[in-house]
């Protein structure tokens, strides 16, 4: 066993040596290329996952909150939803609740018409639970006694250059009066109070009108369609669902995962893509490392030859080379994270790109950093291995005498 | 007799034959060579240029599969042996020095020198202090830090010997050690190698062609055609 942590020690110096006096330049030019190698897979990488995670977010602050409490399976409505906010709020963590109401409409204005859901918010709770108030594009938000007013997305306004302008009414500014037939036959008109713009198009085709205004409409009170609920951070709800279940709530509980049908397929066309320009990355490493140490067992062969007639055991020598390897492979990582996070997540962070989904900045995620990096080294590793593998194949002679 | 043949002989080889193929030509490089080296013998192997030393030294110094044909060395018949035992056989009985002057340029002399011994399981205070013995054996203590290109090519030849000592080997083998160097340093090398067989007991063999060389060695084997012969050719 000792001989074996000698064996590395030769290994490692011979390594060390070989990079310290041999060719700066080389050198530096193979951790260039892993390092460009290393950006490419992390830039791709953590732009999907800013994409995501902009998504995401957006699913949480402008749609669905992180948990939605829905009425059970055959029921319309929930019913007496206070006694269930009642114990939501009791959990700790849970920073605010609100109720909704949530019906099909025809919204109409001028001879443009179009089919919307209207949700009604309660201004106080909602605010807690969403963010759409802060993205108010023109006029302002509901107010808590207003009832003949209505917020709408840009979207449903248009005239904001929306994704879905020819679905949209066709450019209502703040002032204008739609018509909005309610889905049970109740037609009322209300005058649009604010238009709101969240970045992302699901939410921006919503409607909201007071919860008074809402329950006269469909003539119920102490009911909701939906109660979302926001918690502290993204990622641990699954924890507060089971609590509260425990504490008796016993309609449907979902997460805002459940909802999110357009990341995950966003997700898995990234996830392909991405996983194909790994694979390109990590063999544009693999190859740069091959050649370096292909051409550097190549000048070396009778210096490999020698090694090996002096008593310098083969594995020994190979050894060297996948050090080399890692070395290069290594350094590439390092110089690429901090081209990384010093220059291109600052950069993004200060001019996000944008998406339909939203503001997108990079987002490095830790266990991407590690595959990536992981991968990266390995496949220097096997690109190091098999060059000086095959050329301490070559017999010694051939090695230090052939041509 | 035999019994004592058997102690002092330190390399013994019978009817060793290396037959080289070149496409369907055979090139029988050594003939049945049998032979005996005693321990501590200083011997040179001389012949013309083609009659197979370079081939005969490959042979016993591991570095060369024979066609045919027994070596037994310090006791050990050869042919039993695995490619990493004959590895670990060089690394510590076997010091070599090729013609030219093969030492590693992006290491310093003393470097070069420790190598083997960092390959033994020396510690680094060791390798380094062994390393600077076998520099001072070769008068070249001073040059520790230099770099072969820094080195005249006599120098760097001796940086050669002096790692071929450092793992005190059993046996040196030198390759036309001189053919390279003027003959000053030619003169050098050669009482280096006496000095040390004198001194220390060394077993060296050596091939070279300077007819001079053979009143400076213990015995010369003559090789001629892949056979040994009895007089110079
Ligand atoms: N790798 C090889 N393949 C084929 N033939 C070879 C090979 N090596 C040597 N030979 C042949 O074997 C014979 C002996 O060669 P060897 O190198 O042992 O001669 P030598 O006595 O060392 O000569 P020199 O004094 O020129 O070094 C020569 O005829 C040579 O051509
Ligand atoms: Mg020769």
């Amino acid at each position: 066993m000792t001989s074996t942590t000698s064996e590395l020690k030769v290994s490692a110096f011979l390594a060390y040596k070989s990079i310290a006096k041999g060719n700066k330049g080389t050198t530096l030019l193979t951790i260039l290329i892993m390092a460009l190698a290393f950006v490419n897979l992390m830039f791709m990488s953590s732009l999907f996952t800013g994409m995501i995670d902009a998504s995401e977010n957006q699913v949480i602050e402008t749609l669905y909150s992180n948990i939605v409490i829905e009425p059970k399976d055959d029921e319309t409505y929930i019913m007496n939803p206070d006694s269930i906010l009642k114990k939501v709020d009791s959990v700790p963590g849970v920073l605010g609740t609100s109720a909704q109401y949530v019906t099909a409409s025809t919204i109409t204005y001028e001879e443009k018409s179009g089919a919307w859901a209207v949700r009604s918010a309660n201004p106080d709770d909602e605010i807690m639970v969403s963010s759409v108030h802060e993205m108010m594009i023109a006029g302002d938000y509901l107010s808590k006694y207003d009832r003949g007013e209505i917020i709408i997305g840009k979207e449903v306004a248009g005239g904001h250059g929306g994704s879905l302008e020819h679905l949209s009414l066709g450019g209502v500014v703040v002032g204008d009066t739609v018509e909005v037939a309610f889905k049970n036959g109740v037609k009322r008109e209300y005058r649009v109070k604010g238009i709101f713009d969240t970045n992302f198009i699901q939410s921006n085709q919503l409607a909201y009108i007071t919860e008074k205004e809402m329950e006269s409409v469909l003539g119920t009170s102490d009911m909701a369609s939906q109660i979302l609920v926001k918690t502290k951070g993204k990622g641990g709800e699954d924890k507060y669902v089971e609590q509260f279940i425990m504490l008796g709530v016993h309609e449907d509980v979902k997460t805002w995962s459940v909802y999110a049908g357009i990341i995950a397929m966003i997700t898995q066309s990234f996830d392909a893509i991405n996983t194909l320009i790994s694979v390109i990355g990590f063999f544009v490493a693999g190859i740069t490392t091959f050649i370096v140490i292909y051409v550097s067992t190549v000048s070396k062969r009778r210096q490999m030859g020698i090694l090996r007639a002096i008593g310098i055991k083969e594995s020994i020598i190979v050894r060297s080379y996948v050090f080399q390897a890692i070395f290069y492979a290594l350094c590439g990582c390092v110089s690429g994270l901090i081209v990384m996070f010093a220059i291109l997540v600052p950069y993004y962070t200060t001019h996000p790109l944008i998406f339909p989904m939203g503001d997108v900045t990079l987002v490095i995620e830790q266990k991407n950093t590690i595959t990536r990096g992981l991968g990266l080294i390995s496949a220097a590793m096997i690109a190091g291995f098999i060059p000086s593998w095959r050329a301490v194949r070559e017999t010694i002679l051939d090695a230090i005498w052939g041509d | 007799m035999m019994e004592r043949d058997g102690q002092d002989t330190i390399i013994a080889t019978r009817n060793l034959s290396r037959t080289y193929i070149m496409g369907t030509m055979q090139v029988p490089a050594l003939k049945r060579v049998t032979l005996n080296i005693r321990r501590a013998e200083f011997a040179a192997i001389m012949g013309k240029s083609g009659s197979g030393k370079s081939t005969l030294l490959h042979q016993l110094g591991l570095l060369d599969t024979p066609t045919e044909g027994e070596i037994t060395i310090d006791g050990v018949e050869i042919s039993g042996l695995s490619e990493s035992e004959r590895t670990r056989f060089r690394l510590e009985k076997f010091g070599y020095v090729f013609q030219e002057y093969a030492i590693l340029p992006e290491l310093t002399a003393l470097e070069n020198v420790y190598l083997p011994a960092m390959a033994l399981g020396l510690s680094r205070d060791e390798c380094a202090r062994s390393g600077m013995d076998a520099l001072e054996k070769v008068g070249l203590a001073e040059r520790a830090d230099h770099r072969p290109r820094e080195m005249s090519g006599g120098e760097q030849q001796r940086v050669a010997i002096a790692r071929a000592l450092i793992n005190e080997p059993k046996i040196l083998f030198a390759d036309e050690p001189t053919a390279n160097l003027d003959n000053a340093s030619s003169k050098q090398i050669l009482e280096l190698f006496r000095a040390l067989n004198r001194d220390t007991g060394q077993t060296i063999l050596m091939v070279t062609h300077e007819l001079e060389d053979a009143d400076t060695v213990d015995r010369v084997i003559w090789l001629a055609d892949g056979e040994v012969v009895a007089r110079e050719g």
